[in-house]
């Protein structure tokens, strides 16, 4: 049987632990390691609005964030290509 | 005393307090980081963390209320996200501008070099992929179809860029955003004026939110463009 409460505590530990890596984790001065650790806390609240029956969220919070590490990414790189400090 | 709805399962009201509690806590800490933080590249990765919390505290409401708010509080921190990233780079720009001795060369970027590849399978999958999910959004229509045609048309811009080929012109985007405004407008106001044409009123405005969330989606790709234009 699949446990609702495990998944649901389980999402609730991934995004905090996915915060505190991404706030003060190894490495994050490198904007590209914070932003890879965005995707951990993502996770822990894609399974939680699993709990929750929120398809459509769901959908739309995979889709944003596909996107907006795409953005990320690209003002990133931006940014060290003109030399400016990140 | 909280007010809660007989709509409302069980299992979700003892969720409540813990996800409150968790989105309370990763707020604290995404604003902490913030506070700490000084580069504004920084600041905006974990701004991306307060809208994470955001979901969480809008999530434990466990109604469609919670999914009918999601919805535009993801697209607006998209859109806000893209504005910010604009407008550091534009900064950046007019400060490296301003001081002539950090003038560095102008290399490519996110897609540095242009695939030499000559397979007959990267001409032909792209733009199957990208009809397939173009007509699957058209035939979803809303919210959820508008993303799907806009990852569409996404995926084309892209693979076509990324091997140095012409892609099609994607201007005139505000025009079809401003037409889906109208429709989306139209249909709301339908519904209150002709209630008995509530399916019409509805499927004109799910294909003006269509158009509007895969213009917006489509408008990724042309800024894509500015970036992989350059050889």
């Amino acid at each position: 049987m699949i446990s609702v409460p495990l998944f649901f505590y389980f999402g609730i530990f991934l995004a905090i632990v996915g915060s505190i890596a991404t706030a003060w984790g190894p490495g994050v001065n490198d904007p590209v390691v914070r932003t890879f650790n965005t995707e951990v806390a993502s996770i822990g609240v894609c399974l939680v609005l699993l709990c929750y029956n929120h398809v459509l969220a769901l959908l739309t919070l995979l889709a944003t964030t596909v996107v907006i590490s795409l953005i990320l990414f690209r003002a990133i790189i931006r940014l060290e290509e003109m030399g400016a400090d990140v | 005393m909280v007010v809660l709805p007989v709509v409302v399962p069980d299992a979700f009201i003892s969720m409540y307090l813990p996800a409150i509690y968790a989105g309370l806590i990763v707020g604290f800490i995404a604003t902490m980081a913030i506070a700490m933080k000084r580069e504004e590249i920084h600041i905006l990765i974990l701004t991306d963390l307060v809208g994470l919390a955001m979901i969480f505290v809008v999530s434990a409401v466990g109604t469609d209320l919670a999914e009918a708010l999601i919805l535009p509080g993801l697209v607006v921190e998209l859109a806000e996200t893209l504005a910010i990233s604009e407008i550091l780079i534009t900064r950046e720009m007019r400060i490296i501008e301003q001081n002539p001795r950090r003038n560095l060369p102008k290399s490519s970027s996110l897609f540095p070099q242009p695939f030499a590849l000559n397979m007959e399978i990267l001409n032909t999958a792209p733009n199957f992929i990208a009809l397939l999910l173009i007509g699957y959004g058209i035939f979803l229509t809303g919210f959820t179809g508008g993303a799907v045609a806009g990852g569409g048309i996404v995926l084309y811009a892209l693979s076509k860029k990324a091997r140095g080929l012409p892609v099609l012109m994607l201007d005139g985007i505000a025009g079809i955003s401003g037409i889906s405004w109208c429709l989306w407008i139209l249909g709301f106001l339908l519904f209150f004026v002709a209630p008995q044409y509530w399916l019409l009123s509805l499927f004109i405005a799910a294909c003006g939110l269509l158009l509007k969330v895969a213009s917006k989606v489509g408008l990724i790709g042309l800024l894509m463009r500015e970036d992989i234009d350059r050889e």
